[in-house]
């Protein structure tokens, strides 16, 4: 045993392997990506930022039921809810996400009777200051609009699962 | 006796109750929708359906009297089943057909939480559905601004229309349609004028009637719960304030069959936003006629300056309605300690005082007793202003039949409804001579009542001759046998929620002091310089001539309109404090939220003006505070106990002379029942309410004439 | 002392000298400036990732982007630094690791001193890198930074001694410490003797010193601080070692001169081990190709080396560098210049 540990070391044969196998890993294709020019996949799953959608008349899904506010487990979603002025519906007064406070875990999205608050396949959502990331419900419905398209496309490939 | 077996568990029960109630003493939970312990029993939910053994059908558990259990051939006791699989599944098959046309609109519902549909629909509900077909949707109805109506949730138990029938006394609820087809309204599209409106909102065990105010504001699972004491009468009303962060969201009630059973008025379940409105938040001091904000030492300071040019023979101080024991105790404790002889408690200039015993002052039957009563005389008083619960209770006794009631004064004239008959006769105060002389037509009632109850009122106490009348009632209460060991029906109905604390404290003028009457006289006359009002904001204002008037309260009311320096306390829900209402029970209610701005507890705002004036107060916390209160007054430690007092004060009031009395019609202490406190002065949702009785008297007026 | 200075030395004029200084500086700081590219490439793309390429075409100009960050940004000097020391540490040691490349054959002829004792004036200056990184750690009143110099003095010290030792035993086969002649030699040797002198790359000392190249080459890593020898800048433990106070010009200068010292071991390798401009075979269209290329050729076949070492090879712990360097490699090259002296006294064998 020692005399084939000390051939061994004698002959660097680990370093001789290790310089093969780092070769073969030179030569590998490589598994980064370009970011801000490539992306990588996403699942339709992917729980990124949030937004509030409307129905395809311009109506505001959200009811202000308060489940996500109740189901929130780091209690970022603030609600106040009450009458809106012109029906009388009930409808959100509020609704902010702090998003630095949010752990993303889409407990809200799975509440959500009406599919209202969502998760978007948007990540990129860095800001320069943390007031920007306590989301206000005009943010969430622009961010509805914004993204709604991808949002459905999603929720349509993944509703055969659910 | 009758016996039985539930759930192979033999019981004993009472005669007459229901299967459901001997259910319920066993620990079985019976589902039930349209039972209510306090109403009439319908029997239309099939919620409650047991099994009797040996019938083919299910029997509904709330109409089934056990008296009409009929034993078996050899006399065992029927054997009941309340969870059987044919139980199970015949309450499966009544949640479906209750879903069938319940919306499935839970996330945008009031009652989402705490909705007994949603609860039992969890331990009974069928998880798919097998109903195809279009859903019944229903019309709402307006009925009033109290109570929001989503008609097509209603699962027509009906409770709401007991309610208003039985305990309410005002058949404004009904059915139209059979079937699928009923509907609950208000026959002609009117509101509901009841002042117990706001209970059916506790009642209806789905979302078709809710709180309006309260429309879509919180969930409850984002409430605290606090337990409290309500103080918009002097009965003392048990409360649960709900709050959200530092809002009051809504207040509910708390069960105490000894109190409110599990009813409050519309005005104790609707004031709250009263409590955010025109409140006190900073002090402030009168400058030029005009009040300007200041910091709290600005505040002391003006008080001092002025109290140390003021002897103390030219102070007064006047507790309102609405204050805690503890800070009246510390009230007068501070007023003694400047040398003050002029302390009174009672703002109305109402004849009761303590040295006359304790008995004269209070409710002495209780109102839990008033079911023992045979007889009624209501003296200056109209119950169903001055005490909505109250009033209940003596329209339940008098549905239970052989009570009759009479009214002298307290309404208008017999047209008034107080929810149950009674006789009137008539309002001047001379007819209280002839019923204690033996000589009136009533008496003859009261002779033959073995439990007569005398109800003497504020409307006939506050009068300049109210110790008369006060007098007269106790002699009609000893001659009629009102005044026995096992019996006292000598009965004083407070309107305020502060006045027998205040009582029992001795919150009255000292010898060569001046009353709340003589006060305000002698400021108008220049003889009093130096006026405390804490939360009195009944007075006459204008009348207070140029004396110096220090205002300690939480709205800005009267008092505060017209104060020098207002010193901003905390209001009934924001404070800790024992109350006693009329019959003598001593309550405590907790704090719920904490006042806002710098506004702080009545009674550590005394504790710092007294240091300010010299005269340190020797408590530093609520808890010393008490403890010194019960030295003085040790009954106060009694939570929920009524200490009894004898008779025999009354007695010896009865024997004082009678003076001459004023002729005067004898009225109400309450002429607007929605705006009697600086709270509901301050609520929207009452001024509307006050506002929409008006328009309806004058309505009612117009079409008379 | 004439023997010490090249033969022609009268007919070189200043100027000339001073041309060819800038020419070398120059190229040699832009071919650095892709030395420490392909170092950067080569490391990501063993750990399969891309290593820079966002500036300039596939992130070449990266390089020039980081000098100009480094020049532009503000010098720090710790407050309770010998200033003076401070600032002259880098100097030193850029300096005496640039000055060194005066006597390095690019090609034929291609060389600005051809000096007589060449490899003793590149152990000299290679070895006064030392002082810079001494001075360095010891000026930044820093425990950290004094600790990293500590261990680097020991670390270089150490492994120059085998580093010599393997020189010397080059030196014996060749005759001669001046560097073109240690290249000539190499035109001879096993190729030769096999009768196959296209066979040149057999001809160059790796093969026949072959237990001394694989020495100097791993002394050489230890000398330039290179992984798996990076102790007196292990991050883990001390940061940046004895760098660690230095920022902005200062730094690059550190940088600069631990990369000069690099490829100054890579060319010494060349030139030692790797017959220098000598092209691989001596065949056609091969030996056409001008004697720079091949040398250059080789130094970047070095630094790959280098550079993949870092890739594979686990730090050592410094106990372990110790026995590496003072009971392996010392003994190792010290047997072999007996060995190689033995073979060139008794066995008469040309060089």
């Amino acid at each position: 045993m020692k005399i084939v540990q000390s051939v061994n070391a004698l002959f660097l044969k680990e370093f001789i392997f290790s310089f093969f196998l780092a070769l073969r890993y030179f030569f590998s294709p490589k598994k980064t990506i370009n970011y801000p020019f490539e992306k990588g996949h996403l699942s339709p799953r992917f729980r990124g930022e949030h937004a509030l959608l409307r129905y395809p008349n311009g109506e505001e899904r959200c009811i202000a039921c308060k489940l996500c506010e109740a189901v929130c487990p780091a209690q970022a979603i603030t609600i106040e809810a009450g009458p809106r002025c012109d029906d009388g519906t009930r409808r959100t007064l509020r609704y902010d996400i702090d998003m630095v406070k949010c752990i993303y875990c889409g407990f809200c999205q799975e509440a959500c009777p009406v599919d209202a608050i969502v998760e978007g396949p948007n990540f990129e959502f860095a800001v320069e200051t943390r007031e920007e990331l306590y989301y206000n419900k005009e943010k969430l419905l622009s961010n509805g609009d914004k993204w709604g398209d991808a949002i459905s496309r999603n929720i349509a490939l993944d509703s055969s699962y659910r | 006796m009758p016996r039985l077996i539930i759930d192979g568990q033999e019981i004993e029960v009472p005669k007459g109750i229901t299967v459901l109630q001997a259910c319920e003493m066993l620990g079985a939970e019976i589902p039930r929708f349209c039972f209510h312990e306090r109403l009439s029993i319908a029997g239309n939910c099939r919620m409650c359906l047991v099994e009797q053994v040996g019938l083919s059908k299910l029997q509904p558990s709330c109409a089934l009297s056990v008296d009409d259990l009929r034993p078996g051939n050899d006399g065992s006791p029927v054997k009941i089943r309340t969870n059987s699989r044919k139980v199970r599944e015949a309450r499966q098959g009544v949640m479906q057909f209750l879903l069938i046309n319940h919306p499935l609109d839970c996330p945008i519902c009031d009652q989402g939480g705490e909705c007994d549909l949603q609860d039992q629909a969890m331990a009974y509900g069928v998880e798919k559905s097998r109903f195809h077909e279009n859903k019944r949707a229903v019309e709402d109805r307006d009925i009033g601004p109290l109570v929001k109506t989503i008609m097509t949730r209603c699962i027509h138990c009906t409770r709401c229309i007991r309610f208003m029938t039985e305990v309410a006394g005002v058949a404004e609820l009904g059915a139209i349609g059979r079937g699928e087809d009923m509907e609950i309204v208000t026959y002609l599209e009117q509101g509901m004028t009841s002042e117990l409106q706001g209970n059916v909102i506790d009642l209806c065990p789905v979302g078709a009637l809710t709180s309006r105010p309260y429309a879509f504001k919180a969930r409850p699972w984002e409430l605290s719960r606090t337990e409290s004491i309500d103080v918009m009468d002097a009965v003392g009303s048990n409360i649960r304030v709900d709050t959200r962060g530092r809002e009051v969201m809504r207040v509910l009630p708390r069960l105490n069959e000894g109190v409110n059973e599990e009813w409050i008025s519309d005005k104790t379940r609707f004031s709250w936003d009263g409590l955010r409105l025109q409140r006190l938040d900073r002090p402030y001091i009168r400058k030029d006629g005009k009040l300007f904000s200041a910091s709290w030492q600005d505040a002391f300071a003006a008080i001092a300056c002025c109290a140390e040019r003021t002897f103390a023979n030219r102070i007064g101080a006047i507790a309102g309605d609405m204050a805690s024991a503890e800070e009246m105790f510390a009230f007068k404790d501070l007023m003694v300690r400047l040398g003050v002889k002029s302390i009174d408690c009672r703002q109305d200039g109402t004849s009761l005082h303590p040295d006359l015993g304790r008995s004269t002052y209070l409710f002495n039957p209780t109102i839990e007793g008033i079911r023992h009563a045979d007889s009624l005389l209501l003296i200056g008083t109209n119950p169903r202003l001055e005490a909505s619960i109250l009033n209940t209770r003596i329209r339940k006794r008098f549905l239970e039949g052989g009570f009759p009631i009479a009214v002298a004064g307290g309404v208008p004239d017999s047209s008034a409804d107080l929810t149950y008959d009674y006789k009137y006769l008539g309002s001047n105060a001379s007819l209280l001579e002839d019923i204690a002389s033996g000589s009136h037509e009533f008496c003859c009632v009261l002779e033959a009542s073995s439990h007569p109850m005398i109800m003497v009122g504020q409307g006939a106490l506050r009068r300049p001759d109210g110790r008369a009348l006060l007098v007269l009632a106790a002699q009609i209460a000893q001659r009629f046998g009102a005044l026995s060991a096992s019996w006292n029906g000598f009965s004083v109905l407070h309107t305020a929620a502060s006045r027998v604390a205040g009582l029992d404290l001795g919150l009255v003028p000292y010898e060569g002091g001046h009353d709340v009457p003589s006060m305000v006289n002698a400021a108008r006359k220049g003889a009093l310089d130096l006026l405390f009002l804490l939360s009195a904001d009944e007075l006459d204002m204008s009348s207070l001539g140029a004396a110096f008037v220090v205002y300690i309260g939480s709205h800005g009311d009267a008092g505060a309109s017209r104060a020098d320096v207002i010193l901003p306390g905390a209001a009934y829900t924001e404070k800790s404090g024992i109350y006693v209402n009329t019959e003598g029970r001593v309550q405590l209610a907790h704090r719920a939220i904490f006042p806002p701005g710098e506004a702080r507890e009545d009674w550590s705002i005394l504790r710092a003006l007294s240091t300010v004036l010299g005269q340190t107060l020797p408590y530093d916390c609520l808890e010393s505070l008490q403890e010194a209160m019960y030295a003085s007054a040790p009954h106060l430690s009694e939570f929920d106990q009524i200490r009894s007092e004898s008779a025999r004060q009354v007695e010896a009031l009865a024997a004082l002379p009678v003076s001459e009395l004023d002729s005067a019609p004898l009225g109400s202490a309450i002429s607007d029942f929605y705006l009697s406190n600086p709270i509901a002065r301050a609520s929207a949702v009452m001024a509307d309410l006050s506002f929409r009785e008006k328009s309806r008297r004058e309505a009612a007026g117009q079409s008379d004439a | 002392m004439h023997d010490f200075y090249p033969h022609n030395v009268e007919r070189v004029s200043v100027l000339l000298v001073a041309f060819q200084s800038v020419l070398i500086l120059v190229s040699l700081l832009v071919l650095i400036a892709f030395l420490l590219y392909a170092d950067r490439k080569v490391w990501a793309a063993v750990q399969l990732r891309r290593g820079p390429n966002v500036v300039g075409p596939f992130g070449l100009l990266q390089s020039f982007a980081d000098l100009l960050k480094f020049a532009l940004k503000e010098p720090v000097i710790p407050s309770g630094a010998n200033k003076f020391v401070f600032l002259l540490a880098p100097l030193v040691m850029s300096i005496s690791a640039l000055s060194a490349w005066a006597v390095i054959p690019f090609s034929e002829g291609w060389v600005i001193s051809d000096l007589n004792v060449g490899i003793l004036y590149i152990f000299a200056m290679s070895s006064l890198g030392v002082y810079g990184v001494i001075l360095g750690g010891w000026a930044s009143n820093s425990k950290y930074a004094f600790l990293g110099a500590l261990r680097s003095a020991a670390q270089m010290v150490s492994y120059e001694v085998s580093i010599g030792l393997v020189i010397i035993s080059v030196l014996l086969c060749v005759g001669s410490l001046n560097l073109t002649e240690i290249i000539q030699a190499q035109r001879t040797g096993l190729a030769v003797w096999l009768g196959l002198p296209w066979l040149s790359f057999l001809n160059w000392f790796w093969l026949p010193l072959f237990p001394l190249f694989i020495i100097f080459f791993i002394s050489a890593l230890s000398e330039t601080n290179r992984p798996p020898f990076d102790l007196p800048e292990a991050e883990s433990e001390l940061v940046a070692g004895f760098m660690v106070e230095y920022s902005s010009t200062p730094y690059l200068l550190f940088m600069l001169g631990e990369y000069v010292a690099i490829v100054m071991m890579c060319a010494l390798t060349t030139i030692l081990f790797l017959g220098g401009w000598l092209p691989l075979l001596d065949i056609a269209p091969l030996n056409w190709v001008p004697g720079i290329v091949w040398f250059i050729l080789k130094l970047w076949l070095v630094f790959f080396m280098f550079a993949i070492v870092k890739a594979f090879v686990p730090r050592y712990r410094y106990d372990q560098l110790m026995r590496l360097g003072w009971k392996v490699f010392l003994p190792l090259s010290l047997l072999m210049l007996f060995i190689v002296a033995g073979v060139r006294q008794y066995m008469l064998l040309p060089a």
